[in-house]
């Protein structure tokens, strides 16, 4: 009676899981990108490319997203990848270094791997960029700039002080603003909290609390716009303090709409999906990737052969007029 | 067939013939419907995957079936692990030798052992509730770590620490070895020591194991110090399998070495608990977790498959309870 009730349990339960993913095909190649985290609009975006170039190439290509942004889940589902015996990995590295070792492990197990804002990682085929770290700060900080006139305070949020790729970014931000607009003050160091809405949210409410002169915020991390968007709209701010920073548009639309965000670049995370799945598909037949090699959607790359680095320029602007195009897009 | 469940019911626990059958179905389900579930790949990498996630439940274990609570072991093993980290930088990081891992070994323990005794000091001299002690620890722990290394991760240890968290001796993960050593430790410390019994009597309740002569103080404090001990090993363990150390490593982890405990069978309000039925509950736990990773499935799925799994494990607790006071009572 008891085993029997579990067993019935247990097994509509794998049953359900079984049937949500479907059956696997065999013969095609494998790849599984783990991204940093599951369930947010930007990595729902990225896996409908995974899964949408995956179709038309013919790759059996997925993605996981761990339930919290820590390294440690991402480390197991690389684990778990290996054991599958997929053909190639793909990751967005929450922290770098934690990586290493188990990429290490995959790369020893014939296993190609592809990386997406991780251009310090070690244990890679490839890793590349849909924006280059100086182009995408400056850009930002140079309509920071113009939207605050070029004088007043200005806060820094990045994803976490641990993600390399938003600390490039702010530091070539705050290094641009310094050199050409002198009367642009940035306000205590950067904050690691542009991966969570509410802790941006908070901050930003914190923030212009203690310093009445704040009028700008620049946040490198998906939801940091939003939460510092957020902020300034409940403290009837807007056009006051302007909101800058990469974020996704669909998220976004009435913020930017209603003026509370201002406005910002970003690149497609579908495209980074798509991308994801045309570099494995080149990986598993072999093809070489030097200069000048036309690989679709990141268009003709001149690659770091040394550092495993394709660095590429593919901005998209998000503003008022934009933002519904985009949004439109499923981002 | 009852004749085996009651044999294996004498000898381990009434947990252990449920959790067994349970783990039997769970691989049944998986092998038929997982492709790639059934190689030692797959079983690899459960191996490597369930020693950290093991540690750091026998440390939150002990605390439990000693009616208490320790919500600081992520912190406490991370804190351990930046000790060790720190000395061996100092003695020159990537060419550290043997001595230097000894003595941050030593000192690592040191510190898991010290924060554990803090909390278990004042809970035991102050009364104050487990719970609210261990989340101040946690939150100055935290505070701590993310202070002395500014939120960064520390990274670049000797190659040979990677035998720890990746080698194998005669093929048997090393992670796995330390962690089964550690739970047989924890077995007879549990069930063949004065220690075990004052920590179940102190569980049961307290004040009657005071009176009949325990010293509960002592217990009390020994109890947190094991614990942060435990949490040490885990933290030198997380070190050398993420080649990196970082305070928020691991901390999606914390909830789910409780519900290791509670599918276990430990008793939430104490007393009662063993490490066999643990240690089969974590298998379960990872065997799911794994199988739903090869299935491809969702990371969230997985998660909301362990919480009905906890609560289906209640539900049939609370059946098996109910037909035998229904059978004693019709005698």
């Amino acid at each position: 009676m008891k085993r029997r009730t579990f067993g019935t349990l247990m097994a509509s339960v794998a049953f359900a899981a079984t049937l949500a993913t479907g059956a696997l095909a065999q013969d095609k190649p494998t790849m599984g990108v783990v991204v940093k985290i599951g369930g947010i609009p930007w990595f729902n975006a990225m896996e409908m490319g995974i899964l949408e170039k995956g179709a038309e190439l013919g790759v059996d290509a997925t993605m996981i997203g761990p339930t919290s942004a820590d390294p440690a889940l991402q480390v197991r589902a690389i684990e778990d990848l290996i054991a599958k015996g997929v053909n190639v990995i793909g990751v967005v590295p929450n922290d770098e270094a934690a990586l290493e070792p188990v990429l290490e492990k995959a790369r020893a197990a014939g296993i190609k791997v592809v990386s997406h804002e991780g251009p310090g990682l070690k244990n890679v085929d490839w890793n590349f960029e849909l924006a280059s770290a100086k182009g995408f700060g400056e850009t930002h900080a140079e309509l920071l700039a113009q939207k605050m006139g070029g004088k007043g305070e200005y806060a820094v949020f990045v994803g976490s002080l641990t993600v390399p790729l938003h600390n490039a970014w702010a530091d070539y931000a705050i290094a641009y603003l310094g050199e050409k607009y002198p009367d642009m003050k940035l306000i205590g160091e950067r904050y690691g909290v542009a991966e969570s809405v509410d802790d941006s949210r908070k901050t930003a409410l914190d923030l212009m609390a203690a310093n009445p002169g704040l009028t700008g915020f620049l946040a490198f991390g998906s939801q940091g716009p939003i939460g510092a968007g957020r902020a300034v709209e409940e403290r009837r701010m807007v056009g006051q303090v302007h909101v800058l920073g990469p974020f996704s548009p669909g998220q976004g639309r009435d913020l930017v709409k209603a003026g509370a965000i201002s406005g910002g670049f970003m690149w497609n995370p579908a495209e980074a999906g798509r991308v994801f799945v045309t570099m494995g598909k080149m990986l598993v037949d072999g093809a070489e990737i030097t200069e000048g090699t036309d690989i679709p959607g990141l268009g003709v790359v001149s690659p770091d052969v040394e550092n495993r680095d394709i660095i590429t320029d593919n901005l998209i602007a998000i503003n008022a007029e934009t933002v519904d195009g985009l949004a439109d897009l499923g981002l | 067939m009852t004749g085996l469940y009651r044999r294996l019911s004498a000898a381990f626990g009434p947990e252990v013939p449920g959790l067994l059958g349970f783990l039997v179905l769970v691989l049944v389900v998986f092998g038929v419907f997982a492709p790639n579930f059934l190689t030692g790949a797959n079983f690899g990498s459960i191996a490597f995957q369930l020693p950290e996630l093991g540690l750091l439940t026998l440390a939150m274990l002990m605390p439990i079936i000693s009616g208490g609570f320790n919500l600081a072991i992520i912190y406490t093993a991370n804190m351990a692990g930046l000790t060790l980290a720190f000395v061996l930088k100092q003695y020159g990081g990537v060419d550290a030798g043997y001595w230097p891992f000894i003595l941050g070994t030593v000192l690592a323990i040191g510190v898991g052992a010290l924060s554990g005794a803090v909390m278990g000091a004042v809970i035991a001299y102050v009364g104050a509730h487990p719970i609210l002690v261990s989340l101040a620890m946690m939150i100055f722990l935290r505070g701590l770590g993310e202070f002395l290394t500014r939120g960064g991760d520390i990274s670049g240890f000797p190659a040979w620490m990677a035998t720890l968290g990746h080698g194998t001796v005669l093929g048997i993960p090393v992670p796995l070895i330390l962690f089964l050593v550690c739970a047989v430790l924890w077995h007879i410390l549990l069930t063949h020591t004065r220690h075990g019994f004052s920590v179940r009597m102190i569980g049961s309740n307290i004040r009657a194991a005071g009176y009949s002569g325990l010293h509960t103080r002592r217990t009390l404090i020994l109890i947190y110090t094991l614990s942060g001990i435990m949490c040490a090993i885990a933290g030198i363990l997380m070190l050398s399998r993420f080649n990196s150390v970082r305070v928020g490593h691991g901390e999606a982890l914390l909830l789910v070495t409780v519900l290791a405990c509670f599918l276990g069978g430990v008793d939430p309000f104490g007393g009662f608990g063993r490490v066999l039925p643990v240690v089969i509950a974590l298998i379960v736990l990872q065997v799911l977790s794994s199988g739903l990773n090869l299935l491809g499935a969702n990371q969230h799925l997985s998660t909301a498959v362990w919480g009905l799994f906890l609560v289906g494990v209640m539900i049939l607790r609370w059946g098996a309870g109910w037909i035998s006071e229904r059978r004693r009572r019709g005698r």
